[in-house]
């Protein structure tokens, strides 16, 4: 069709009596804005109840326990206003666990993302039984970490672990691994015994990144090193910050290889080493040996904060060095 | 405000839509959990809940009840925080088993135990004159343990300060035995047990011997009392380590710790207790009283070669053998099936079950009527016994704190401990440690309970 078709079309006169009938401006239905918006909550309903069911109410009655001095089971307890916040101020255990739990973000993160970006890198090359070795690798992270927890408590016993059994094989004095201060190592180790669940991220990370790049360094002469520094590491970036910032969160909160390594009980709670009494254990004492639900929750409540305020942290100091793939000003 | 056809949802609406529909799951789960006891008196044909643990009622147990009683037992795994939960929304079990050493007082305190005197005066079975002095453990008269109503029962029990040794390790060291009669000094035990240690490049082959109690409350109460004191004050709201008494129990205790002969909280047992140690051949003595005679029994080889002796003393104290667990069952005070449940109550701890229990060697009966039924055809079912029954002379019930409870006890003094043990803190000024954070404990639990 012409231009001047299109406008003789345009100028031609609308016969009245062939025209449809108009549509009616009181039409009766929802518009599709409507249905759009009812679609949208219909469909995350069942999230946002859930959500509201098991995690706002849970946690805002624990705030509201937070206030008081509930054991579940006295029949006296009462208000306390912020007296449980201001007791943990001056709670030397509270600060102790924390810095625990803190130390072991520090060492056990760094390390866990290390390993599994180490072994990320190998299974990316093209070797032989690369599938296989990917299943070995990630096979770790797949077994169930009461199992694992299990696992090593065995391999670690001083009397009748398979550890000293090597360390005595060869001369040398069994060590207590299980106990101060090597139970810490230990802790650390079953951490990194798992680092396949990083690995795989980090894997996806890798293939994303496009090949093209990497040859163009090596045509321009970069070695393998200053590849990986300047151009996957880069890119890895985003993937790097989800890792540490879900890894911080974890670690803090860590708390079953602690009582695994123990006894898995509330009695066993008094077995655990002090240097792996970190802050979850604490609230778990609190909580189920000594009955406080009031401290125990503000403890819990000062660790939501502590969270947030240490994700904040990273996203505010690594912003600078995070490199999104994807311009953000171009979506506008 | 009704709201039109058709018109958007807003995001307040919703919302407010969403926590209408949360409140009223919440009011519908809550009313299904109601849902659990009819509250209708009588016993046949009725369900019963029960909070246990596996072990202490097998399913085969359950079908067996049923036939026996009529009642339908519905099982609830043991834990202490979904008890809590059912307590709090006033759903209880109708039944809960619990230690009566450490809990029954806690519990009964807090108002939550059902008075049982009632029904055993009406009962046939559990006849109050044929209840073990044991028993005593389960009752509470709102100051002292062991005086008062009755609020629950003990399945069966043992005295856990008796231990038993392996004679293989006393021959292979070329040591007299101890005697199945006289008690050794808690001295002379510890001299003994280091005797006994096997050591290897670092690692322990043979522990010497664990001696650590059911829990450390009911140690450290036991030991103070077989130094001729008492750990906690006469209203129980106050302890003092150091006192004479306890002061030589606690630095009896973290002296073994310091010798390594043994498990210890700094050095636990691998397998959580000693039972397998001591299976294997791998612990000399096992501070553990009849009831591992049922684990010992089942090995023909370790019965020849194991022998139960009495709870140790102290040099110039008293001889004292308390029951540190007495593990039961109460009925909650808001049960809302207590006459079926008393039923069932009676069934268990006196009927077919209790004979069960009684005839496997694994505790001594709770009801002096069921003690002809301990089995004693084997010559060293014999010894053990004749060992058993002259300890029982020295039975008696060591009084706990209803403001705290064990795992309470054991978790604070596991905080300051390990530095008295690696030897980092002198024992006095751990108990000074001690009595400042267990009565702190205790002064929260007391303003609790009112």
């Amino acid at each position: 069709m012409t231009v001047d078709q299109v406008s003789s079309v345009a100028d031609r006169p609308r016969s009245t009596a062939n025209a449809r009938p108009a549509r009616s401006d009181t039409r009766t239905g929802p518009s599709m804005t409507t249905r759009r918006h009812r679609a949208f909550y219909m469909f995350t309903s069942p999230w946002i109840i859930g959500f509201a069911l098991l995690t706002i109410a849970p946690m805002a009655y624990a705030l509201w326990l937070s206030f008081t001095t509930y054991d579940g089971i006295s029949p006296n307890w009462h208000y306390v206003g912020l007296g449980n916040y201001r007791e943990l101020l001056h709670d030397a255990q509270t600060w102790d666990s924390l810095g625990r739990a803190g130390l072991f973000a520090v060492i056990s993160v760094p390390l866990s993302i290390i390993a599994g970006l180490a072994l990320a890198v190998l299974i990316n090359r093209p070797i032989k039984a690369r599938g296989l070795f990917r299943t070995l690798l990630y096979l770790p992270a797949v077994v169930p970490p009461v199992g694992a927890g299990i696992a090593f408590k065995i391999l670690f016993d001083q009397n009748t672990g398979a550890a000293n059994g090597v360390l005595t094989f060869f001369g040398f004095d069994a060590i207590g691994w299980l106990a101060d201060p090597y139970a810490r190592y230990v802790l650390i180790m079953t951490v990194l015994w798992s680092a396949g669940n990083i690995m795989i991220i980090s894997l996806a990370g890798l293939q994303d990144v496009p090949r093209e790049l990497h040859e163009a360094a090596r045509i321009d002469g970069a070695s393998a090193w200053r590849t990986f520094r300047s151009i996957t590491v880069p890119l890895l970036s985003p993937v790097l910050l989800f890792q540490t910032v879900t890894g911080v969160i974890a670690s803090v909160q860590t708390i079953m290889p602690m009582l695994l390594a123990a006894n898995p009980t509330t009695g066993g709670l008094t077995t655990i080493p002090q240097s792996n009494y970190t802050y979850m254990i604490h609230v778990f004492s609190e909580y189920f040996a000594l009955g406080r639900y009031g401290y125990a929750s503000a403890l819990l409540w000062v660790l939501f904060v502590l969270i947030l305020v240490a994700t904040g942290l990273i996203f505010k100091f690594t912003s600078g060095v995070v490199f999104y793939n994807v311009d953000p000003e171009a979506k506008k | 405000m009704r709201p039109q056809a058709g018109a958007p949802l807003s995001r307040r609406r919703f919302l407010a839509l969403s926590a209408g529909g949360a409140a009223g799951g919440a009011a519908a789960l809550s009313g299904c959990a109601m849902q659990v006891s009819t509250g209708v008196s009588g016993g046949s044909g009725e369900t019963v809940t029960l909070m246990v643990k596996p072990e202490d009622i097998s399913p085969e147990l359950v079908k067996q009840a049923k036939k026996d009683t009529g009642i339908t037992i519905r099982r609830v795994d043991y834990d202490i925080t979904k008890l809590i939960a059912m307590l709090t929304s006033g759903n209880p079990p109708d039944l809960v088993r619990a230690v009566g050493a450490t809990d029954a007082a806690y519990f009964a305190a807090r108002g939550v135990m059902q008075n049982l005197d009632p029904y055993f005066a009406k009962s046939s079975v559990l006849r109050p004159d044929d209840l073990d002095p044991v028993n005593d453990l389960w009752r509470y008269d709102g100051r002292v343990q062991g005086k008062g109503p009755r609020y629950g029962m003990a399945k069966d029990f043992s005295q856990d300060s008796m231990y038993w040794y392996n004679t293989a390790a006393f021959d292979k060291k070329g040591l007299d035995y101890p005697s199945e009669t006289e008690p050794v000094t808690f001295e002379n035990w510890l001299e003994s047990a280091q005797r006994l240690v096997q050591r290897s490049k670092g690692q322990t082959t043979v522990f010497g011997g664990s001696y650590n109690g059911q829990t450390k409350i009911t140690l450290m109460a036991a030991l103070t009392a077989s130094a001729g004191g008492s750990l906690f004050s006469d209203d129980f709201s106050r302890v003092d380590f150091t006192t004479p008494e306890a002061r030589k129990a606690l630095a009896w205790y973290i002296g073994y710790c310091r010798l390594n002969v043994g498990p210890t909280p700094i050095n636990p047992a691998p397998q959580g207790w000693d039972g397998p140690s001591y299976q294997a051949g791998r612990m000399a003595m096992s501070n553990n009283g009849y009831w591992m005679g049922g684990m010992i029994g089942a090995d023909k080889k370790l019965a020849q070669v194991s022998r139960l002796a009495p709870a140790p003393v102290f040099a110039g104290g008293p001889r004292i053998s308390a029951c540190q667990g007495g593990t039961g069952m109460w009925m909650p005070r808001k049960a809302k099936n207590k006459d079926a449940a008393w039923r069932l109550f009676e069934w268990y701890f006196g009927e077919a079950p209790a004979k069960e229990r009684a005839s496997s060697g694994w505790g001594i009966p709770t009801l002096k009527s069921l003690r002809p039924l301990i089995p004693d055809e084997e010559d060293y079912q014999k010894r053990t016994l004749r060992t058993q029954e002259n300890e029982l002379k020295h039975f008696s019930v060591v009084s706990l704190s209803p403001y705290i409870t064990g795992d309470g006890f054991e978790s604070l003094f596991n905080q300051v401990t390990p530095a008295a043990m690696k030897g980092e803190m002198s024992v006095d000024t751990l108990a000074g440690r001690l009595n400042s954070l267990v009565n702190e404990q205790l002064k929260r639990g007391k303003e609790q309970v009112g």
